[in-house]
């Protein structure tokens, strides 16, 4: 609690000979953070194991495999007998399946797209009703084909049989004609001119050559063969898919092992090294650093030696949180945001304390409370993030307890209030804002302690204790001008110069500039009151507006009991995306910037793997 | 019918929530903006980029503070 774990910086050393069995036994001891070790001019990095390039060639083929398969990753149970060689010939074998299955696939697509190109070209010939072979090229004739307008028709013909009798011309279509104009092969220049001076577009067709008969005819066969061609292509999806779910798997499975093997085999990268010897620097929570020292010198024969000290204030230690179980969940919160550094205060305990009941004031409605908790236990069972759904939970268990307080149920009031949110408000108001000042002075406190630890007293005097006499001055202040205190306004305005000159020495000149912040940022609780406020009233209007409908009856009745479903469904949405925002932005900013630093890194020892 | 100094009342505690939504909504549109974009070079910024983003709505809970404020007028006077 308010403390991450101790951590100590380990220093392994030993010969190379001793460099693997030194890795498997970290990777399985998941204990060790590894601070990556780069380049100097003592000591060049690691070179991966042997095993690393086959390693990584198969597990790349595994993930080119899932890929081309469409396989999804998901919780699959398959036992790997032989390791690594099985995975290599299975994999081969994978690959030559689908290689084929796919080759296959690709010649299949080829023929229909080919079969669509002439079934176009053949519903375009089919009105003509001349044989297919006829369309071939000619030595003494030319052949146009293409369309052209119906008023265009006519003209053009005239002109044709103007300049040579030794033509014969096809037609079909109505308004746009699809014209087949056979002509003596030494009038091709004049036909052309006439036929392009009358809008003519011509076509080609150079997928039905060595087609023989009838258009309509053709036209059968090739439709028959493309739902021959179709349902092949069909048979092959089929047995791709059946590929895919006879080997997802083993694959899931081969991805894993070869992840794993992998890293242990990339690890090397990250150590110091010379030709004969390795260095491996980390850090090792300190609970568990003579039972960690005392496995790692019988794996490698106690020809290692290992150097270690607990870590010094101002070393940047990787931080792994130290909370109880119950305020465990909301570690979550500090992940989202920052790591504190190591010897800062942890600021979970302090958010399990007061984010639930920032909610609670929030949504504080009985009903609501039910719901959401509901709601929320049935997330947890089917999602992954469960720390923080049981948040998440506890908020909402809070929030049936104000709304108790608060004496509503979906809005409507079933016992006497303690207090009314609705004709309360100023009350509330003011609770709001006294919580506002317990909370900023709370962290006022922790930023003192961090201070005081890593900057001496002085400074956290300067820094911190400075707003706190900020706001007993002008607390005095307003006090004795509003009557309530019998002292003079000379007692307040002696605590306010104070203040302001402590902070002029402690910030300089941007503390005098963010004077008013403090403020601000206790006002900005009023939003324990207003985001309520807001959700009761919103609520009370759905019920009102209900009742409108039950009072006429008859079928108005399910127009009201709809209007109540979708209306607090919608309620409740908003209800607790509003409580949840607005209860951790008091925490990360009114809260947090009062002590915070972060920026740590988030103890992550090696061979452990986040489920 | 009320008079008219209470319908004044009205329209201006209206004027004191209406306008601080405006203010809100636009500084929040900016947020947004940088944290849609920011998400999507690195999606892990989502927690932090929601949380920017409802910062200003201390806007409009000042507004609804004075909205109320002013429509105590009514009441006293």
């Amino acid at each position: 609690m308010l403390k991450p774990h101790e951590m100590s910086s380990v220093i392994i050393t030993g010969p190379n000979s001793e460099l693997e069995a030194v890795i498997k036994e970290l990777h399985d001891m998941e204990v060790l953070h590894i601070v990556e070790h780069s380049k100097n001019e003592l000591a060049d990095i690691g070179k991966p194991l042997d095993s690393a390039g086959r390693l990584s060639e198969i597990l790349v083929k595994v993930r080119a495999l899932t890929a081309a398969l469409n396989i999804r990753r998901e919780e699959n149970k398959f036992e790997l007998k032989k390791g690594l060689l099985e995975i290599e010939s299975n994999v081969r074998k994978i690959g030559n399946g689908l290689g084929a299955l796919n080759d296959e696939l690709k010649k299949t697509e080829e023929l229909i797209s080919k079969n669509e190109a002439v079934r176009q070209e053949l519903e375009i010939l089919k009105g003509l009703n001349i044989p297919l072979e006829n369309f071939t090229s000619y030595k003494s004739l030319a052949c146009f084909t293409g369309y052209i307008n119906e008023k265009n028709f006519q003209h053009m013909n005239g002109e044709l049989s103007k300049t040579t009798k030794n033509f014969m011309l096809f037609k079909s279509g109505e308004k746009r004609k699809f014209i087949a104009l056979f002509i003596d092969s030494k009038n091709r220049e004049d036909a052309g001119s006439i036929l392009n001076k009358n809008g003519f577009s011509q076509m080609n067709f150079s997928n039905i050559g060595g087609f023989k008969g009838a258009a309509m005819s053709n036209l059968k066969r090739t439709g028959e063969e493309n739902a021959r061609l179709q349902k092949k292509r069909t048979e092959i999806k089929n047995s791709v898919e059946k590929l895919a779910n006879g080997h997802k798997a083993f694959l899931a499975a081969a991805d894993k092992f070869l992840s794993i093997q992998l890293e242990k085999a990339e690890a090397p990268l990250q150590f110091a090294s010379t030709p004969s010897s390795f260095l491996i620097k980390g850090w090792i929570p300190s609970g568990q650093l003579n039972s960690s020292i005392e496995r790692l010198n019988k794996a490698a024969k106690n020809r290692i030696f290992v150097h270690f000290e607990p870590a010094k204030t101002h070393d940047n230690a990787p931080v792994k949180l130290k909370n109880p179980k119950y305020a465990k969940s909301f570690e979550f919160f500090i992940d989202l945001y920052s790591m504190p550094t190591y010897k800062e205060i942890d600021p979970t305990f302090f958010i399990f304390l007061t984010f639930p009941i920032f909610f609670g004031i929030m949504l504080g409605d009985v009903g609501y409370g039910v719901a959401s908790l509901l709601f929320f236990w049935l997330l947890k069972r089917k999602m992954k993030a469960k720390s923080f759904f049981n948040i998440l939970m506890l908020a909402s268990f809070v929030s049936m307890l104000f709304g108790i307080l608060y004496g509503e149920f979906f809005g409507y009031e079933f016992i006497h209030p303690v207090i009314s949110r609705e004709h309360e408000m100023f009350t509330l108001m003011y609770i709001a804002l006294a919580i506002g000042v317990v909370h900023v002075n709370i962290g006022l406190i922790i930023g003192f302690i961090n201070e005081l630890k890593s900057h001496g007293l002085m400074t956290a005097i300067y820094e911190k204790l400075s707003w706190i006499i900020l706001e007993v001055g002008v607390g005095l202040l307003a006090l004795s001008y509003m009557g309530k205190m019998p002292i003079s306004p000379l007692i307040g305005a002696v605590f306010l110069g104070l203040s302001i000159l402590m902070l002029f020495k402690g910030e300089g000149v941007k503390g005098l500039m963010e004077l008013p912040s403090i403020f601000t940022n206790i006002l900005s609780y009023a939003r324990l009151m207003a985001i309520g406020l807001s959700s009761v009233v919103l609520a009370v209007i759905i019920n009102d507006s209900a009742k409108e409908f039950f009072h006429q009856g008859g079928v108005f009745v399910l127009i009201g009991i709809l209007i109540l479903v979708v209306g607090h469904i919608i309620n409740i949405m908003l209800g607790l995306l509003g409580s949840f925002l607005h209860s951790l932005r008091l925490h990360y900013v009114e809260f947090f910037s009062k002590f915070f630093h972060g920026g740590a890194k988030k103890y992550q020892p090696f061979g452990f793997k986040e489920d | 019918m009320v008079d008219v100094s209470t319908g004044l009342i009205a329209l201006a505690s209206g004027l004191a929530i209406g306008l601080s939504a405006i203010a809100a909504a636009i500084a929040e549109k900016e947020i947004g903006v940088a944290a849609v974009g920011a998400m999507a070079e690195k999606e892990e910024l989502f927690g932090k980029g929601l949380v920017l983003t409802v910062i200003p709505e201390t806007i409009v809970i000042f507004g609804l503070v004075v909205a109320i404020l002013i429509l105590n007028l009514a009441k006293g006077g």
